[in-house]
């Protein structure tokens, strides 16, 4: 019987059981908030507090982006804590709770109606968030690797329930006033806990270890990703207080700055990470994932335009753009160049690790149609670039146009996440 | 052969056991685990037939860290099924790219 010692420890990977089921979920998502974006195109000049509009962002947020990266996270919280995830339970429970509770959220805001549907959504998302929070911090415990990597993720997985306890206490509010405001005054705040605090600090760790790994760099630099852990979540907070106490819109700059300082030094370090790496042809995944970073800086730049141009209330759509950049923009470019860099190493481990050595197996990135992944590479940022103009002009033509291309663009996703998942052994 | 780093105290039994290795790949990078420099060193006791293998993976985060681990310990029983085989995965010296072959080098676009 042959013996390892392994002092340094052998990374263990998250059965394919648990995360599996994550990707699935927010490939339909997208599916479906895309589906309404094309049915619904002149929530483009409405309000952005119309009915369609929640529905499309809680969909994009939680639906998409939350539980694709719910997924990604149980499998990479191994790789960025050197050690295992405490539960697979509490990883079930969670997806189980989100993903019946996003559906009764969704379609209380699509009714706009605020009764026991949308509450017991609201409920079911805060237990489902609760679960992640408790394996995260349980996994995090029971490691050894207390690193940089482990802060951002345990500081994420808190500001995501922060973002969901609000939110939970804004549906409430809407019918019982529990809170001393209106649930509009608190949705800023709930967005950018959300935005900032969930997305960015959870992107920025993750993306500050496989970025490096998947372009085989050995590039690290643990006081730059403190820098960026720290002015992010400054940021953050100081937003917060600068919001609760009715700061004059110009103390915006401050966290605005900081939190652009922050990503400026994440772009750099991916940049490092680049320009340092082993492996010299990039591939389209990669491409597409270095892309979102420059996508990252387009919302900060439609928030000032808004901050500059919205006292006057004529500018509404400019907050509708933030919002697309974010959602529609870079959160969807990360995940679409991410999935087809892990979801393949998933299904690998699980159709192919156990088969003997000595035949030539696939390599992960086998396991989805190169082709159509860059068709969808290509049609995905004209798609983009044509609602956002839409968005911008008021056009129906060109948000009907970039609706219908992001709709195929998503089409192509998920045929390839499908047969990605679905892939059987091939040797 | 020669163009690899692995340290090792019998050529003629290096040289069988990288016909197994060979077969070997890093899933990711698609090159197999001798050109990729992932081998320190194979030390066969003959006597005892008794094989160490040290070896390392590219990251120590490397999800592909278990099925490469596997499939050296199969390719190495295959290669002497009758001797005792000892893994030793280690990440110091850490692995770096001087440490591929021009083989390797060049499959990575070099």
């Amino acid at each position: 019987m042959p013996r390892l010692s392994a002092p340094g420890g052998l990374q263990t990977t998250t059965s394919y059981k648990v995360v599996l089921p994550f990707y699935t979920y927010g490939t339909f998502a997208l599916l479906v908030a895309v589906g309404l974006l094309l049915g619904h195109t002149n929530i483009a000049k409405a309000h952005h507090f119309h009915p369609v509009t929640l529905s499309i962002t809680h969909l994009m947020a939680l639906g998409w982006g939350t539980m694709i990266i719910l997924g990604a996270s149980h499998q990479l919280l191994p790789v960025l804590i050197k050690g295992k995830l405490a539960s697979n339970f509490l990883a079930y429970l969670s997806f189980g709770f989100m993903g019946i509770g996003i559906p009764f959220l969704v379609w209380g805001f699509y009714h706009f109606q605020f009764d026991w549907k949308i509450q017991l959504g609201a409920v079911l998302i805060n237990i489902g968030v609760l679960s992640y929070v408790i394996n995260v911090f349980k996994s995090i415990f029971e490691s050894d690797g207390r690193e940089v990597h482990a802060w951002f993720m345990a500081t994420a997985a808190i500001w995501l329930f922060s973002t969901t306890f609000l939110g939970l206490l804004l549906v409430f509010n809407f019918t019982r006033s529990w809170l001393p405001s209106h649930s509009l005054a608190y949705l800023t705040l709930h967005a950018h806990m959300g935005i900032v605090g969930w997305f960015l600090l959870m992107v920025t760790g993750v993306g500050s270890r496989l970025i490096p790994m998947f372009l085989i760099s050995k590039y690290s630099n643990k006081k730059l990703l403190w820098w960026i852990f720290s002015l992010i979540n400054i940021g953050l907070i100081s937003f917060i207080v600068f919001r609760s106490f009715h700061t004059a819109s110009t103390a915006y700059y401050i966290s605005i700055i900081l939190t652009l300082i922050g990503i400026v030094i994440f772009g750099y370090y991916c940049f490092k990470a680049r320009k340092t790496r082993i492996r010299k042809n990039v591939d389209y995944q990669m491409k597409l994932s270095l892309l979102s970073i420059l996508q990252m800086l387009l919302p900060i730049l439609a928030l000032i335009v808004v901050l500059l141009l919205l006292p006057s209330q004529t500018h509404e759509n400019l907050v509708l753009l933030y919002g697309f950049c974010i959602f529609f923009g870079w959160i969807t470019a990360i995940i679409f160049g991410m999935t087809f860099k892990t979801l393949p190493f998933i299904v690998w481990n699980k159709v192919y690790s156990d088969m003997a050595h000595g035949v030539k197996l696939p390599a992960p990135k086998d396991l989805f149609n190169d082709k159509v992944f860059r068709v969808m590479l290509y049609l995905y940022p004209i798609a983009f670039v044509i609602f956002g103009l839409g968005i911008i002009l008021k056009n129906d033509f060109l948000l009907k146009t970039g609706a219908t291309a992001l709709l195929l663009a998503a089409l192509l996703y998920i045929y390839n996440s499908l047969i990605t998942i679905f892939h059987k052994a091939k040797i | 052969m020669d163009s690899v780093n692995t340290v090792t105290n019998d050529d003629l039994k290096c040289i069988k056991a990288f016909r197994g290795l060979y077969q070997v790949y890093d899933p990711e990078v698609g090159i197999n685990v001798v050109d990729l420099g992932l081998i320190y060193e194979l030390n066969f006791d003959s006597e005892n037939k008794h094989l160490t293998c040290i070896f390392t993976l590219t990251t120590e985060f490397c999800p592909m860290g278990e099925s490469i681990t596997e499939n050296i310990t199969k390719s190495l029983e295959n290669s002497f099924p009758d001797w005792e085989i000892d893994l030793s995965l280690i990440f110091d010296p850490p692995w770096e790219a001087a440490m591929i072959s021009p083989e390797g080098q060049a499959d990575l676009g070099w």
